[in-house]
């Protein structure tokens, strides 16, 4: 006798995805939440009057979420209003260039030929090959790459990839500096790295055109990123998913390698056909489930992940409009010293004394966020920064972070900073950790490259403990909003696929 | 016969290292990198 035909743990991305399909498809669903509202690393908190985004800050590559709408038989403008984002960002790169980059790609090429003009045959090259890739990936993201089986078969189905699988093997970097070679043009296109968590010499070849899915269109959705996963539990509510806040899950239960329900922190036991777990799969095997239930060479593998960057963020309640000029501006160091912060500092547990750093500011685009005429901003700066502190630790640093940090912004952003501050917040990573159940407080979950992505990263229907399913940023093609929406959207049909 | 194989391995032996390198420092990290996780892919590929 079960509670539930599917229990889901976590309510982000990925497990609202996955859990409001399986509704409509008639299977009785719940969602476990920890905290108080949805959405994961992509949702909204209210501090004093100000709401601010947790940690994602835009949509890009919006196929995923309309798919996962459409298999609802619903669709995303009724649940919800994605504003575009015009320019897409502002860049003030390290020797003092400041530029800022259109949507339009003839309009970015002019942009880019004031600045760099021995880069304009690379740049076109590179968004020629970029922009069909990226345009061929979108309709990919939501089909399973996960055995060697279902690869073969995404490939033949899409021969046009075959070509650009040497991207795949090269690094971020590798794919940057094959088309342009301006430094600045270089580290712009090279920070994005970061936003899979990765160093530029790292991470994954293919997202060294990640700048690129940006011309496809950037939005911001009213409300608040909460407003995505808030639209797809609306949506799945409506063919009777439950959604339970403040459930924290201590325990998968199995009987022998099979998983019956969960075991939440008050003791309570939820039986169910199945698990599908949107927590980190390092959380999801060797905390809930234990490495005494699993097999030692399973204990090695996930053992073996690395996780992606964290970062510390910032986030600022002003009274007057920041002067910026775009939803997203980024400051650059250039090649080197990206790799630097990873290789020098990063590894060695020592916080980078020289720094990049991303500024979102939502309302921007949605001036609903903050009272009337003032402002919010979350300021990414000191990071990626170590979990481990050398000799530290972040709840003794966080004080003088802080402060630090406002310095940096007052000095390179806004002048008149403390005249117009009104709310400060910070989350460090062991903030994040302790918020998102995400080890280290990498909210991109697990590094990203070859070796641990598509079919090297964990599966989403488990091989190792049967009706466990996983979806969210440990699965597949890792963090970010398309890629974890996209997750749900596979493991759904894995699920279904099974018991359907 | 012998003579020549032990040659032909020496050359590649040279060559690898040549290669090696002449590679970037980024480049040999990334390969580094890689290098390191390749043990544990079969069983990643079965998680």
């Amino acid at each position: 006798m079960v509670d539930y035909d599917v229990v889901v743990i976590g309510a982000g991305l990925g497990g609202v995805t996955s859990g409001a399909i399986l509704a409509k498809n008639g299977f009785k669903t719940l969602i476990l939440e920890q905290a108080e509202v949805v959405g994961g690393c992509c949702s909204t908190f209210d501090y004093q009057g100000y709401k601010f985004d947790t940690g994602a800050s835009i949509v890009m590559i919006t196929q995923p979420l309309e798919e996962a709408f459409r298999r609802m038989g619903k669709e995303v403008r009724d649940y919800v209003e994605l504003v575009p984002c015009e320019p897409i960002y502002s860049v003030h790169a390290y020797d003092g260039t400041k530029f800022t980059i259109p949507t339009d790609i003839d309009d970015a090429t002019e942009v880019i030929s004031r600045i760099a003009p021995e880069d304009v045959e690379g740049w076109k090259r590179y968004t020629r090959i970029g922009l069909d890739m990226v345009g061929q990936l979108e309709q990919m993201m939501t089909t399973p790459m996960n055995t060697l089986s279902e690869t073969a078969r995404l490939e033949l189905s899409h021969p046009g990839m075959m070509k650009y699988f040497p991207y795949f093997l090269r690094s971020h970097q590798g794919v940057t500096v094959q088309f342009l070679k301006n430094p600045v043009i270089q580290s712009t296109v090279a920070f994005q790295s970061y936003y899979a968590g990765a160093p530029p010499e790292l991470g994954l070849g293919t997202l060294g055109f990640i700048a690129l899915c940006e011309h496809l269109g950037i939005y911001y959705p009213r409300g608040g990123m909460i407003a995505i996963p808030e639209g797809l539990r609306r949506a799945g509510e409506e063919f009777g998913l439950e959604v339970r806040f403040n459930q924290k899950v201590e325990k998968i239960l199995l009987e022998g390698n099979m998983a019956r329900g969960v075991l939440l922190e008050d003791g309570t036991e939820i039986l169910s056909r199945i698990v599908v777990a949107n927590v980190n799969a390092k959380v999801t095997y060797l905390k809930m489930i234990g490495p005494d239930n699993l097999p030692r060479w399973a204990v090695k593998a996930i053992d073996s992940y690395e996780v992606a960057m964290p970062c510390p963020m910032i986030y600022l309640g002003l009274d007057t409009s920041p002067p910026l000029d775009a939803h997203h501006t980024i400051k650059t160091g250039d090649l080197e010293q990206s790799n630097r912060v990873w290789n020098d500092y990063y590894k060695k547990g020592i916080r980078p004394p020289m720094g990049g750093w991303l500024i979102s500011w939502p309302t921007e685009s949605d001036p609903s966020l903050a009272p009337e005429g003032h402002h919010v901003v979350n300021f990414v700066w000191g990071g990626p920064a170590p979990y481990g502190l050398l000799g530290d630790n972040w709840d003794r640093l966080k004080p003088a972070f802080t402060e630090e940090a406002l310095k940096v912004f007052e000095s390179e952003v806004m002048p008149d900073l403390h005249d117009h501050l009104k709310v400060v917040e910070v989350s460090t990573p062991l903030d994040f950790e302790r918020r998102l159940l995400t080890p280290q407080g990498a909210i991109y979950g697990l590094f990203l490259d070859f070796f641990s992505s598509a079919m090297f990263r964990p599966h989403p229907r488990s091989r190792v403990v049967k009706n466990l399913y996983l979806a969210g940023a440990s699965v597949g093609l890792g963090g970010g909003v398309p890629t974890t929406i996209a997750s749900g959207v596979i493991t759904s049909d894995y699920v279904l696929k099974d018991l359907g | 016969m012998k003579k020549s194989r032990k040659l032909m391995a020496l050359a590649a032996l040279a060559g690898s290292v040549a290669l090696w390198f002449s590679l970037s420092e980024s480049t040999r990290r990334y390969i580094v990198h890689l290098g390191k996780q390749v043990p544990y892919l079969p069983y990643r590929y079965f998680i």
